[in-house]
Protein backbone atom coordinates (compact mmCIF):
# COMPACT_ATOMS: atom_id res chain seq x y z
CA UNK A 1 0.00 0.00 0.00
CA UNK A 2 2.43 2.16 1.21
CA UNK A 3 6.37 2.09 0.79
CA UNK A 4 8.76 4.27 2.35
CA UNK A 5 12.64 3.21 1.91
CA UNK A 6 15.03 5.94 3.34
CA UNK A 7 12.76 9.19 2.46
CA UNK A 8 14.17 12.81 3.20
CA UNK A 9 12.29 15.80 2.35
CA UNK A 10 14.25 19.24 2.32
CA UNK A 11 12.43 22.29 1.30
CA UNK A 12 13.88 24.61 -0.95
CA UNK A 13 14.55 27.31 2.18
CA UNK A 14 17.10 25.06 3.90
CA UNK A 15 14.31 23.01 5.87
CA UNK A 16 14.61 19.72 6.81
CA UNK A 17 10.99 18.70 7.07
CA UNK A 18 11.46 14.41 6.91
CA UNK A 19 14.83 12.71 7.80
CA UNK A 20 15.28 8.70 6.30
CA UNK A 21 12.02 7.62 6.74
CA UNK A 22 11.33 3.78 6.27
CA UNK A 23 7.71 3.31 6.73
CA UNK A 24 5.69 0.17 5.67
CA UNK A 25 1.67 0.41 5.53
CA UNK A 26 -0.53 -2.42 4.91
CA UNK A 27 -3.73 -2.62 3.37
CA UNK A 28 -6.93 -2.23 5.47
CA UNK A 29 -4.89 -0.85 8.54
CA UNK A 30 -5.48 2.39 10.47
CA UNK A 31 -2.42 4.00 11.45
CA UNK A 32 -2.44 7.48 13.97
CA UNK A 33 1.04 9.71 13.28
CA UNK A 34 1.50 12.24 16.28
CA UNK A 35 3.80 14.09 16.84
CA UNK A 36 4.22 18.01 18.01
CA UNK A 37 3.50 21.16 15.29
CA UNK A 38 6.40 21.41 12.79
CA UNK A 39 7.24 17.51 13.35
CA UNK A 40 6.62 16.73 9.76
CA UNK A 41 3.61 15.11 9.62
CA UNK A 42 1.70 17.40 7.29
CA UNK A 43 4.81 16.72 4.93
CA UNK A 44 4.29 13.19 5.30
CA UNK A 45 0.72 12.95 4.04
CA UNK A 46 1.80 15.40 1.63
CA UNK A 47 4.23 12.92 -0.06
CA UNK A 48 1.79 10.08 0.35
CA UNK A 49 -0.74 13.07 -2.02
CA UNK A 50 2.42 13.64 -4.75
CA UNK A 51 2.17 16.95 -3.29
CA UNK A 52 6.22 17.14 -2.21
CA UNK A 53 8.56 14.79 -3.72
CA UNK A 54 10.97 12.80 -1.81
CA UNK A 55 14.54 14.83 -2.04
CA UNK A 56 16.25 11.24 -1.38
CA UNK A 57 14.93 7.61 -0.94
CA UNK A 58 12.05 5.77 -2.41
CA UNK A 59 8.16 6.28 -2.33
CA UNK A 60 5.34 4.18 -3.30
CA UNK A 61 1.65 4.99 -2.88
CA UNK A 62 -0.80 2.45 -3.90
CA UNK A 63 2.03 0.95 -6.39
CA UNK A 64 2.86 4.62 -7.89
CA UNK A 65 5.89 5.84 -7.44
CA UNK A 66 6.03 9.44 -6.06
CA UNK A 67 8.86 10.74 -8.23
CA UNK A 68 9.16 14.03 -10.38
CA UNK A 69 7.53 13.81 -14.19
CA UNK A 70 4.61 11.41 -13.11
CA UNK A 71 2.17 13.96 -12.70
CA UNK A 72 -0.44 12.21 -15.08
CA UNK A 73 0.11 9.08 -13.46
CA UNK A 74 0.05 11.04 -10.05
CA UNK A 75 -3.46 13.06 -10.57
CA UNK A 76 -4.63 9.31 -11.36
CA UNK A 77 -3.59 8.36 -7.97
CA UNK A 78 -5.37 10.89 -6.39
CA UNK A 79 -8.42 9.48 -7.66
CA UNK A 80 -8.15 6.41 -5.09
CA UNK A 81 -7.17 8.54 -2.05
CA UNK A 82 -9.60 10.28 -0.08
CA UNK A 83 -8.17 13.44 1.59
CA UNK A 84 -9.18 15.52 4.62
CA UNK A 85 -6.95 18.51 4.68
CA UNK A 86 -5.98 20.74 7.72
CA UNK A 87 -7.44 23.45 5.82
CA UNK A 88 -10.48 21.57 4.17
CA UNK A 89 -10.30 23.20 0.95
CA UNK A 90 -13.78 23.47 0.79
CA UNK A 91 -15.67 25.20 -2.08
CA UNK A 92 -17.05 28.64 -1.39
CA UNK A 93 -20.36 29.71 -2.74
CA UNK A 94 -21.29 26.08 -2.61
CA UNK A 95 -23.95 23.86 -0.36
CA UNK A 96 -22.35 21.05 1.65
CA UNK A 97 -23.94 18.58 0.10
CA UNK A 98 -22.51 19.96 -3.70
CA UNK A 99 -18.95 19.98 -1.81
CA UNK A 100 -19.52 16.42 -1.21
CA UNK A 101 -20.36 15.44 -4.30
CA UNK A 102 -17.54 17.85 -6.18
CA UNK A 103 -14.77 14.99 -4.88
CA UNK A 104 -16.03 12.19 -6.58
CA UNK A 105 -18.02 14.04 -9.68
CA UNK A 106 -15.03 13.09 -12.23
CA UNK A 107 -15.38 9.30 -11.11
CA UNK A 108 -17.09 6.25 -12.52
CA UNK A 109 -20.27 7.06 -10.44
CA UNK A 110 -23.78 8.04 -11.78
CA UNK A 111 -25.58 11.11 -10.28
CA UNK A 112 -28.63 9.65 -9.02
CA UNK A 113 -26.10 7.31 -6.84
CA UNK A 114 -23.39 9.68 -6.31
CA UNK A 115 -26.38 11.81 -4.41
CA UNK A 116 -27.90 9.04 -2.08
CA UNK A 117 -23.84 7.83 -0.88
CA UNK A 118 -23.36 12.15 -0.66
CA UNK A 119 -26.44 12.16 1.64
CA UNK A 120 -25.39 8.93 3.33
CA UNK A 121 -21.52 10.48 3.95
CA UNK A 122 -23.16 13.04 5.50
CA UNK A 123 -25.48 11.52 7.54
CA UNK A 124 -22.46 9.75 8.73
CA UNK A 125 -20.54 12.65 10.04
CA UNK A 126 -23.74 13.82 11.35
CA UNK A 127 -24.68 16.91 9.01
CA UNK A 128 -27.63 15.79 7.19
CA UNK A 129 -29.61 18.67 8.30
CA UNK A 130 -27.11 21.08 7.50
CA UNK A 131 -26.68 19.43 4.35
CA UNK A 132 -27.82 22.37 1.74
CA UNK A 133 -26.24 25.13 3.94
CA UNK A 134 -23.86 27.41 2.42
CA UNK A 135 -20.43 25.96 3.88
CA UNK A 136 -19.89 29.40 4.56
CA UNK A 137 -22.80 29.29 7.21
CA UNK A 138 -20.73 26.61 8.61
CA UNK A 139 -18.84 26.18 11.72
CA UNK A 140 -15.35 25.60 11.94
CA UNK A 141 -15.88 21.84 13.41
CA UNK A 142 -19.17 21.27 10.71
CA UNK A 143 -16.83 22.58 7.72
CA UNK A 144 -14.16 20.17 9.39
CA UNK A 145 -16.85 17.63 9.23
CA UNK A 146 -18.06 18.06 5.36
CA UNK A 147 -14.41 17.71 4.32
CA UNK A 148 -14.61 14.58 5.71
CA UNK A 149 -17.63 13.55 4.28
CA UNK A 150 -16.15 14.48 0.81
CA UNK A 151 -13.37 12.39 1.74
CA UNK A 152 -15.20 8.88 2.34
CA UNK A 153 -17.82 9.64 -0.63
CA UNK A 154 -15.20 8.62 -3.27
CA UNK A 155 -15.45 5.06 -1.73
CA UNK A 156 -11.45 5.41 -1.39
CA UNK A 157 -8.82 3.05 -1.26
CA UNK A 158 -6.74 5.57 1.22
CA UNK A 159 -7.57 8.05 3.33
CA UNK A 160 -4.94 10.42 3.98
CA UNK A 161 -6.34 13.01 7.05
CA UNK A 162 -4.72 15.65 8.20
CA UNK A 163 -5.44 16.78 11.94
CA UNK A 164 -9.15 15.75 11.02
CA UNK A 165 -10.46 16.12 14.64
CA UNK A 166 -8.70 19.34 15.32
CA UNK A 167 -11.58 21.31 15.52
CA UNK A 168 -14.17 18.93 16.69
CA UNK A 169 -15.21 18.29 20.90
CA UNK A 170 -14.38 14.95 22.49
CA UNK A 171 -17.71 13.48 21.24
CA UNK A 172 -17.75 14.34 17.69
CA UNK A 173 -13.76 13.48 17.41
CA UNK A 174 -14.35 10.19 18.79
CA UNK A 175 -17.56 9.79 16.19
CA UNK A 176 -15.30 10.49 13.99
CA UNK A 177 -12.26 8.58 14.28
CA UNK A 178 -15.11 5.43 14.92
CA UNK A 179 -16.04 6.23 11.36
CA UNK A 180 -12.54 5.94 10.09
CA UNK A 181 -12.27 2.39 11.89
CA UNK A 182 -15.37 1.14 10.70
CA UNK A 183 -13.74 1.62 6.98
CA UNK A 184 -11.65 -1.22 7.77
CA UNK A 185 -14.55 -3.36 6.74
CA UNK A 186 -14.30 -2.00 3.35
CA UNK A 187 -10.54 -2.79 3.66
CA UNK A 188 -9.85 1.35 3.33
CA UNK A 189 -6.39 2.00 4.65
CA UNK A 190 -6.32 5.28 6.74
CA UNK A 191 -3.33 7.05 7.74
CA UNK A 192 -4.33 10.13 10.55
CA UNK A 193 -2.59 12.70 11.97
CA UNK A 194 -3.25 14.41 15.31
CA UNK A 195 -2.34 16.32 18.43
CA UNK A 196 -4.79 14.45 20.10
CA UNK A 197 -2.70 11.79 22.39
CA UNK A 198 -5.61 11.64 24.35
CA UNK A 199 -7.81 10.16 21.95
CA UNK A 200 -5.81 7.15 21.22
CA UNK A 201 -6.60 6.09 24.72
CA UNK A 202 -10.17 5.73 23.87
CA UNK A 203 -9.55 3.98 20.24
CA UNK A 204 -10.12 0.24 20.21
CA UNK A 205 -7.08 -0.59 17.41
CA UNK A 206 -4.62 1.04 14.91
CA UNK A 207 -0.84 1.37 14.54
CA UNK A 208 0.45 4.61 16.64
CA UNK A 209 3.85 6.30 14.55
CA UNK A 210 4.84 8.78 16.58
CA UNK A 211 7.53 11.54 14.59
CA UNK A 212 9.39 14.39 15.61
CA UNK A 213 11.91 16.43 14.05
CA UNK A 214 11.54 15.00 10.70
CA UNK A 215 12.17 11.41 12.11
CA UNK A 216 9.71 8.63 12.74
CA UNK A 217 9.41 6.50 15.86
CA UNK A 218 7.32 3.36 15.86
CA UNK A 219 5.33 3.26 18.34
CA UNK A 220 3.45 0.17 18.94
CA UNK A 221 -0.05 -0.58 18.51
CA UNK A 222 -3.70 0.68 20.09
CA UNK A 223 -5.45 -2.03 21.89
CA UNK B 1 -16.88 11.71 -22.26
CA UNK B 2 -19.24 9.71 -20.37
CA UNK B 3 -18.50 12.25 -17.24
CA UNK B 4 -18.49 14.96 -19.56
CA UNK B 5 -22.37 14.17 -20.41
CA UNK B 6 -23.53 13.49 -16.61
CA UNK B 7 -21.59 16.57 -15.19
CA UNK B 8 -23.06 18.79 -17.84
CA UNK B 9 -25.69 20.19 -15.44
CA UNK B 10 -22.98 20.83 -13.02
CA UNK B 11 -20.74 22.70 -15.68
CA UNK B 12 -23.57 24.81 -16.95
CA UNK B 13 -23.97 25.80 -13.20
CA UNK B 14 -20.34 26.56 -12.66
CA UNK B 15 -20.21 28.66 -15.48
CA UNK B 16 -22.73 30.74 -14.17
CA UNK B 17 -21.11 30.87 -11.06
CA UNK B 18 -17.74 31.72 -12.73
CA UNK B 19 -20.14 34.67 -14.87
CA UNK B 20 -21.69 36.01 -11.55
CA UNK B 21 -18.13 36.29 -10.07
CA UNK B 22 -16.88 38.57 -12.35
CA UNK B 23 -20.22 39.88 -13.85
CA UNK B 24 -20.01 43.27 -14.77
CA UNK B 25 -16.40 42.38 -16.86
CA UNK B 26 -18.58 39.39 -18.47
CA UNK B 27 -21.64 41.82 -19.54
CA UNK B 28 -18.82 44.52 -21.05
CA UNK B 29 -17.09 41.68 -22.82
CA UNK B 30 -20.08 40.20 -24.37
CA UNK B 31 -21.24 43.71 -25.68
CA UNK B 32 -17.93 44.77 -26.57
CA UNK B 33 -17.97 41.27 -28.57
CA UNK B 34 -21.60 42.26 -30.25
CA UNK B 35 -20.11 45.24 -31.23
CA UNK B 36 -16.98 44.29 -32.80
CA UNK B 37 -19.24 40.97 -34.57
CA UNK B 38 -21.75 43.91 -35.73
CA UNK B 39 -19.48 46.07 -37.42
CA UNK B 40 -17.77 42.97 -39.12
CA UNK B 41 -21.07 41.50 -40.47
CA UNK B 42 -21.72 44.98 -41.43
CA UNK B 43 -19.11 44.97 -43.92
CA UNK B 44 -19.86 41.52 -44.98
CA UNK B 45 -23.33 42.75 -45.66
CA UNK B 46 -21.98 45.63 -47.64
CA UNK B 47 -19.85 43.31 -49.95
CA UNK B 48 -23.01 41.25 -50.13
CA UNK B 49 -24.96 44.19 -51.63
CA UNK B 50 -22.61 45.27 -53.74
CA UNK B 51 -21.73 41.49 -55.11
CA UNK B 52 -25.41 40.83 -55.43
CA UNK B 53 -25.66 44.30 -57.52
CA UNK B 54 -22.76 43.61 -59.76
CA UNK B 55 -24.54 40.15 -60.72
CA UNK B 56 -27.62 41.58 -61.74
CA UNK B 57 -26.08 44.26 -63.69
CA UNK B 58 -24.07 41.62 -65.53
CA UNK B 59 -26.96 39.46 -66.35
CA UNK B 60 -28.69 42.84 -67.73
CA UNK B 61 -25.39 43.61 -69.63
CA UNK B 62 -27.15 45.78 -72.47
CA UNK B 63 -26.23 48.47 -74.66
CA UNK B 64 -28.83 51.36 -75.58
CA UNK B 65 -28.56 52.64 -78.82
CA UNK B 66 -30.06 56.31 -80.37
CA UNK B 67 -30.56 56.95 -83.47
CA UNK B 68 -31.41 60.11 -85.57
CA UNK B 69 -35.14 60.99 -85.48
CA UNK B 70 -35.37 61.88 -89.00
CA UNK B 71 -34.63 58.08 -90.21
CA UNK B 72 -37.74 56.07 -90.89
CA UNK B 73 -39.09 52.88 -89.47
CA UNK B 74 -37.26 50.49 -92.42
CA UNK B 75 -34.17 52.36 -91.93
CA UNK B 76 -34.27 51.53 -88.41
CA UNK B 77 -35.55 47.79 -89.36
CA UNK B 78 -32.37 47.81 -91.00
CA UNK B 79 -30.15 49.20 -88.82
CA UNK B 80 -31.57 46.82 -86.02
CA UNK B 81 -30.56 43.56 -88.60
CA UNK B 82 -26.84 45.24 -88.46
CA UNK B 83 -26.56 45.06 -85.18
CA UNK B 84 -28.16 41.92 -84.62
CA UNK B 85 -25.05 39.68 -87.06
CA UNK B 86 -22.72 41.50 -84.79
CA UNK B 87 -20.52 38.85 -82.64
CA UNK B 88 -21.91 38.78 -79.18
CA UNK B 89 -25.02 40.67 -79.61
CA UNK B 90 -27.75 38.31 -78.17
CA UNK B 91 -31.16 39.62 -78.63
CA UNK B 92 -32.30 43.44 -80.38
CA UNK B 93 -35.07 45.17 -79.95
CA UNK B 94 -36.68 47.97 -79.90
CA UNK B 95 -38.15 50.20 -77.79
CA UNK B 96 -40.71 53.40 -78.97
CA UNK B 97 -41.00 56.30 -77.02
CA UNK B 98 -43.74 55.22 -75.35
CA UNK B 99 -42.31 51.99 -74.19
CA UNK B 100 -39.51 54.41 -72.74
CA UNK B 101 -41.90 56.26 -70.53
CA UNK B 102 -43.47 53.31 -68.93
CA UNK B 103 -40.06 52.16 -68.60
CA UNK B 104 -39.15 54.99 -66.40
CA UNK B 105 -41.97 54.63 -64.42
CA UNK B 106 -41.73 51.12 -63.31
CA UNK B 107 -37.51 52.26 -62.25
CA UNK B 108 -38.76 55.57 -60.06
CA UNK B 109 -41.99 53.28 -58.40
CA UNK B 110 -43.45 55.71 -56.23
CA UNK B 111 -41.48 58.92 -57.51
CA UNK B 112 -43.04 58.24 -60.92
CA UNK B 113 -45.25 60.87 -60.30
CA UNK B 114 -42.85 63.66 -61.16
CA UNK B 115 -43.28 62.59 -64.63
CA UNK B 116 -47.01 63.59 -64.91
CA UNK B 117 -45.48 67.55 -64.78
CA UNK B 118 -44.13 67.41 -67.98
CA UNK B 119 -46.02 68.26 -70.58
CA UNK B 120 -45.03 65.44 -73.39
CA UNK B 121 -43.06 62.43 -73.23
CA UNK B 122 -39.40 63.43 -73.43
CA UNK B 123 -37.99 60.05 -74.39
CA UNK B 124 -36.68 59.38 -77.49
CA UNK B 125 -37.15 56.10 -79.01
CA UNK B 126 -33.87 53.45 -78.65
CA UNK B 127 -32.35 50.00 -79.86
CA UNK B 128 -31.66 47.83 -77.03
CA UNK B 129 -28.97 45.38 -77.44
CA UNK B 130 -28.78 42.79 -74.89
CA UNK B 131 -24.99 41.35 -75.33
CA UNK B 132 -22.22 39.25 -74.21
CA UNK B 133 -20.60 41.26 -71.29
CA UNK B 134 -17.15 39.59 -71.86
CA UNK B 135 -17.93 41.79 -76.20
CA UNK B 136 -18.75 44.93 -74.86
CA UNK B 137 -15.90 46.87 -76.07
CA UNK B 138 -15.62 45.01 -79.65
CA UNK B 139 -19.40 45.60 -80.22
CA UNK B 140 -19.24 49.28 -79.51
CA UNK B 141 -16.49 49.57 -81.58
CA UNK B 142 -18.46 48.37 -84.75
CA UNK B 143 -21.24 50.12 -83.28
CA UNK B 144 -19.74 53.80 -84.22
CA UNK B 145 -18.97 52.70 -87.65
CA UNK B 146 -22.92 52.44 -88.27
CA UNK B 147 -24.08 55.26 -90.12
CA UNK B 148 -27.61 56.83 -88.21
CA UNK B 149 -26.34 55.93 -85.04
CA UNK B 150 -26.27 59.27 -82.79
CA UNK B 151 -25.32 57.82 -79.49
CA UNK B 152 -24.51 54.65 -77.36
CA UNK B 153 -25.07 54.02 -74.04
CA UNK B 154 -23.69 51.22 -71.66
CA UNK B 155 -23.81 50.57 -68.12
CA UNK B 156 -20.08 49.90 -68.08
CA UNK B 157 -19.18 52.40 -66.45
CA UNK B 158 -21.45 51.50 -63.13
CA UNK B 159 -20.50 48.21 -63.57
CA UNK B 160 -17.00 49.14 -62.96
CA UNK B 161 -17.57 51.16 -60.37
CA UNK B 162 -19.99 48.71 -58.45
CA UNK B 163 -17.44 46.12 -59.36
CA UNK B 164 -14.50 48.62 -57.52
CA UNK B 165 -16.70 49.00 -54.57
CA UNK B 166 -17.29 45.43 -54.37
CA UNK B 167 -13.84 44.49 -54.09
CA UNK B 168 -12.87 47.11 -51.51
CA UNK B 169 -15.64 46.06 -49.32
CA UNK B 170 -14.46 42.43 -49.92
CA UNK B 171 -11.11 43.32 -49.05
CA UNK B 172 -12.34 45.06 -45.99
CA UNK B 173 -14.32 42.45 -44.74
CA UNK B 174 -11.54 40.28 -45.02
CA UNK B 175 -9.57 42.63 -43.13
CA UNK B 176 -12.41 43.50 -40.61
CA UNK B 177 -12.86 39.29 -40.03
CA UNK B 178 -9.23 38.88 -39.21
CA UNK B 179 -9.29 41.81 -36.84
CA UNK B 180 -12.84 40.97 -35.33
CA UNK B 181 -11.24 36.52 -34.59
CA UNK B 182 -8.00 38.15 -33.20
CA UNK B 183 -10.26 41.17 -30.54
CA UNK B 184 -12.57 38.33 -30.14
CA UNK B 185 -9.45 35.82 -28.80
CA UNK B 186 -7.50 38.07 -26.72
CA UNK B 187 -11.32 39.42 -24.65
CA UNK B 188 -12.62 35.83 -24.46
CA UNK B 189 -8.89 34.62 -23.25
CA UNK B 190 -8.42 37.68 -21.18
CA UNK B 191 -11.86 36.54 -19.38
CA UNK B 192 -10.80 33.09 -18.95
CA UNK B 193 -7.45 33.67 -17.61
CA UNK B 194 -9.49 36.25 -15.10
CA UNK B 195 -11.57 33.41 -14.27
CA UNK B 196 -9.35 30.99 -13.40
CA UNK B 197 -7.33 33.31 -11.36
CA UNK B 198 -10.60 33.96 -8.90
CA UNK B 199 -11.43 30.43 -9.30
CA UNK B 200 -8.06 29.26 -8.26
CA UNK B 201 -8.45 27.94 -4.97
CA UNK B 202 -11.16 25.58 -6.45
CA UNK B 203 -9.01 24.46 -9.41
CA UNK B 204 -6.11 24.04 -6.99
CA UNK B 205 -8.62 21.57 -4.79
CA UNK B 206 -9.90 20.07 -7.63
CA UNK B 207 -6.32 18.91 -9.01
CA UNK B 208 -5.45 17.18 -5.16
CA UNK B 209 -8.74 15.46 -5.85
CA UNK B 210 -7.58 14.22 -9.14
CA UNK B 211 -9.86 16.12 -11.41
CA UNK B 212 -8.85 15.35 -14.73
CA UNK B 213 -7.63 18.69 -16.74
CA UNK B 214 -11.01 18.25 -19.16
CA UNK B 215 -13.41 18.24 -15.70
CA UNK B 216 -12.25 21.29 -14.84
CA UNK B 217 -11.82 23.31 -17.87
CA UNK B 218 -14.76 22.84 -19.31
CA UNK B 219 -17.16 25.42 -17.27
CA UNK B 220 -14.58 27.76 -18.45
CA UNK B 221 -15.30 26.77 -21.99
CA UNK B 222 -18.80 26.84 -22.01
CA UNK B 223 -17.91 30.53 -19.98
CA UNK B 224 -16.45 31.74 -23.46
CA UNK B 225 -18.79 29.76 -25.21
CA UNK B 226 -21.74 31.95 -23.21
CA UNK B 227 -19.58 35.48 -24.33
CA UNK B 228 -19.60 34.93 -27.85
CA UNK B 229 -22.71 33.77 -28.42
CA UNK B 230 -24.43 36.53 -26.26
CA UNK B 231 -22.07 38.64 -28.05
CA UNK B 232 -23.38 37.33 -31.00
CA UNK B 233 -26.73 37.62 -30.50
CA UNK B 234 -26.61 41.03 -30.03
CA UNK B 235 -25.04 41.37 -33.24
CA UNK B 236 -27.88 39.77 -34.34
CA UNK B 237 -30.45 41.73 -33.08
CA UNK B 238 -28.32 44.56 -34.12
CA UNK B 239 -28.20 43.80 -37.17
CA UNK B 240 -32.07 42.95 -38.22
CA UNK B 241 -32.89 46.40 -36.74
CA UNK B 242 -29.99 47.71 -39.28
CA UNK B 243 -30.93 46.00 -42.31
CA UNK B 244 -34.99 46.98 -41.59
CA UNK B 245 -33.39 50.86 -41.56
CA UNK B 246 -31.02 50.60 -44.58
CA UNK B 247 -33.50 48.51 -46.83
CA UNK B 248 -36.33 51.36 -45.71
CA UNK B 249 -33.52 53.92 -46.60
CA UNK B 250 -32.60 52.45 -49.73
CA UNK B 251 -36.20 51.68 -51.42
CA UNK B 252 -36.89 55.55 -51.52
CA UNK B 253 -34.47 57.89 -53.06
CA UNK B 254 -32.07 54.66 -54.46
CA UNK B 255 -34.80 52.54 -56.59
CA UNK B 256 -32.00 51.60 -59.27
CA UNK B 257 -29.56 49.49 -57.20
CA UNK B 258 -30.78 46.13 -57.14
CA UNK B 259 -31.13 44.79 -53.59
CA UNK B 260 -31.18 40.91 -52.42
CA UNK B 261 -33.76 39.88 -50.94
CA UNK B 262 -33.99 41.20 -46.85
CA UNK B 263 -34.92 38.04 -45.11
CA UNK B 264 -32.89 35.60 -46.43
CA UNK B 265 -29.92 37.88 -46.27
CA UNK B 266 -30.80 38.72 -42.67
CA UNK B 267 -30.98 34.48 -42.19
CA UNK B 268 -27.69 34.21 -43.82
CA UNK B 269 -25.47 37.10 -41.94
CA UNK B 270 -27.03 35.46 -38.96
CA UNK B 271 -26.06 32.34 -39.28
CA UNK B 272 -22.77 33.65 -39.94
CA UNK B 273 -22.24 35.57 -37.31
CA UNK B 274 -23.39 32.45 -34.77
CA UNK B 275 -20.91 30.41 -36.38
CA UNK B 276 -17.86 32.75 -35.93
CA UNK B 277 -19.45 33.19 -32.33
CA UNK B 278 -18.93 29.82 -31.70
CA UNK B 279 -15.71 28.88 -33.28
CA UNK B 280 -14.27 32.34 -31.71
CA UNK B 281 -15.54 31.29 -28.13
CA UNK B 282 -13.87 27.99 -28.81
CA UNK B 283 -10.66 28.96 -30.03
CA UNK B 284 -10.48 31.84 -27.12
CA UNK B 285 -11.40 29.91 -24.53
CA UNK B 286 -9.20 27.10 -25.64
CA UNK B 287 -6.64 30.29 -25.55
CA UNK B 288 -7.17 31.08 -22.17
CA UNK B 289 -7.01 27.78 -20.61
CA UNK B 290 -3.48 26.94 -22.52
CA UNK B 291 -2.16 30.05 -21.35
CA UNK B 292 -3.31 29.65 -18.08
CA UNK B 293 -1.80 26.10 -17.55
CA UNK B 294 1.08 27.22 -19.08
CA UNK B 295 1.75 29.92 -16.34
Amino acid sequence: MIEAEGVCLNYSNGTMALKNVDLHIESGEMVYITGPSGSGKTSLLKLFMGMEYPTEGKLTVLGQPIIRGQASNIRQLRRSIGPVFQDFRLVKGRTAIENVMLGARFLDISNKKLKESAVIALAKVGLEKKMFSMVEHLSWGECQRVAIARAIVRRPRLILADEPTGNLDMDNALNIMELFASLKEENTTVVITTHATHLLNNLKEGRHIHIEGGIIYQKGWVD
Amino acid sequence: MKTIISNFGYFLKEARTIIKINLMSNILSILSIGLILFFAVATISGWWISNQAVEVLEEEAEINVYFAEDIDEDEVDHMMKKIHALTGVEEVSLVDKNEAYHRMEEVLGKEAKVLKYLDENPFSPYIEVQIDLESMDSIIERLKSIEGIEQIRDNREILDKIRNLSSVLKTIGYIFITAVGVSTLIIVSHIIRTGIYENREQINTLILLGAPDGFISFPFLIEGMILTLGGGLLASLLLSLSLRYVYSVMAGPLPLIPLPDMESMGRNLISIIMLLSAVFGLLGSLFGLRSARSR
